[in-house]
């Protein structure tokens, strides 16, 4: 049993559902959600910060969900891979990532949707090197980059609304 | 790689937050680098004092000519912030590539100077612009040059007791600067600033990343740069990213390159 101090009740918005629980403060972000909510789309690896596949995103921000501990999401709304879609709907970035193949083996593409998530709500109109620069900490060995540079640029012009381009 | 067990204590004043630290009650703010540490084992505190919510270290002011950083903010807050960009564009511009955009949304310009890494951006820059720290602890409040406070590799010359409240940089109107870095991993090979005061020509040189710790020199004017002199008395770190004799290489070419950005900055 651990000492009191040891534990904290938080309360959290993940994926837009309040979720209350008493954690241990050395619970991280990515065990609560994937072990106790069963979120298993945040995946983990390097667990250095390095990697990006545990990328979430909290108050719109990403973070590594790794090295983020549970305690510090009280309060606050967290968006996982699992809240990018609207029910059927894919969010433009999973349906453009998809189409541009910017995915092989997928185990880092999670990481990859939240990140670039967090640039395009910040950054409607970046260009390539600003994708590039923005998502140079997330790993992919499939891919090569190129495509996910190019999804991320095809989702931001279906997301202001323009028609696609070649 | 699961952290050992701790407690956590999250205060709400300056006051209350240097009660709880000591030698095993060890401040706590993005995590970055102490999150890190306790995972591979190398800090075992007994209870993380977090200090994201202490007033004192929060938000960015302009004060008796100093540019006033709080040691809680993030370097995504500083790449952005407004006056920073504003009165010290180099600063915000070293921020917004200081490690990952994960790294810069968590991690702290206080976490960054109090873990002393070797291959900081931030400390090399800051030490170009002569900044420093204000610490303080339940006895009392002291100010170090942050060339002082930087002792040595992970090591700053800060006590159990101590927190680190703001970082103060001279604000100088005539002053112009440069950054350049090399990077092939997740931390840059070496880093360079430079700082001239347009009025008299003076100018700092100070090459980071390179070895354990920051190396600066003063000049007179830019034509006095004495680049080999620089080169040879850098102490590199044999490491995957080169070895000596590339990283002293590298040093001389990076500092030209330094040198060449002033030229063109306003």
């Amino acid at each position: 049993m651990l000492a009191e101090a040891h534990l904290q009740r938080i309360t959290a918005r993940i994926n837009g559902v309040e979720v209350t629980r008493t954690v241990a403060a050395r619970l991280t972000l990515v065990e609560l959600l994937r072990e106790d909510l069963g979120l298993t789309g945040t995946k983990v690896s390097c667990e250095l910060q390095v990697c990006g596949v545990c990328t979430v995103l909290v108050d719109g921000s990403p973070v590594s969900s790794c090295t983020y501990l549970a305690i510090d999401a009280d309060g606050r709304d967290v968006q996982t891979v699992e809240g990018l879609a609207d029910g059927e709907q894919l969010h433009p970035l999973q349906t453009a990532f998809v189409e541009s193949m910017a995915l092989q083996c997928g185990f880092c593409t999670p990481g990859f949707l939240m990140m670039s998530k967090a640039l395009l709500d910040r950054v409607p109109d970046p260009s390539p090197e600003q994708i590039a620069k923005h998502l140079d900490g997330n790993i992919c060995r499939c891919t090569g980059y190129e495509p996910i540079i190019r999804a991320v640029g095809c989702a931001a012009r279906r997301l202001r609304g323009e028609a696609d381009h070649e | 790689m699961t952290l050992p067990d701790f407690a956590l204590a999250r205060p709400d004043t300056l006051e209350e937050a240097l009660a709880l630290l000591g030698d095993d009650q060890v401040p706590y703010c993005g995590g970055t680098e102490l999150l890190l540490a306790m995972k591979v084992g190398l800090q075992r505190p007994e209870t993380l004092v977090d200090v994201k919510r202490v007033p004192e270290l929060r938000g960015v002011r302009s004060s008796h000519g100093e540019l006033v950083i709080g040691g809680a903010s993030t370097h995504d807050d500083l790449s952005r912030d407004a006056l920073v960009r504003e009165v010290l564009p180099l600063l915000a511009e070293v921020e917004a590539h200081v490690g990952n955009a994960r790294v810069r949304v968590q991690g702290s310009i206080g976490g960054n100077l109090c873990f002393a890494e070797p291959k900081s951006d931030v400390a090399t820059t800051l030490i170009a612009l002569d900044a420093s720290v204000t610490l303080q602890s339940s006895s009392g409040r002291r100010t170090l040059l942050v060339r002082d406070f930087i002792v040595g590799p992970y090591y700053a010359d800060k006590e159990p007791g101590e927190l680190l409240i703001d970082v103060r940089i001279p604000l100088v109107a005539t002053r112009r600067g440069a950054y350049v870095k090399f990077q092939v991993t997740e931390r840059p090979t070496v880093g360079v600033a430079v700082v001239q005061d347009t009025e008299t020509g003076a100018c700092r040189v100070v090459v980071g990343a390179v070895g354990e710790i920051p190396v600066w020199r003063d000049w007179a004017s830019v034509a006095d740069i004495d680049v080999e002199e620089l080169s040879s008395a850098v102490d590199p770190v044999e490491d995957l990213t080169g070895s000596e004799r590339y990283k002293r290489h590298l040093t001389a070419v990076f500092v030209r390159r330094a040198l060449r950005d002033l030229e063109r900055s306003s």
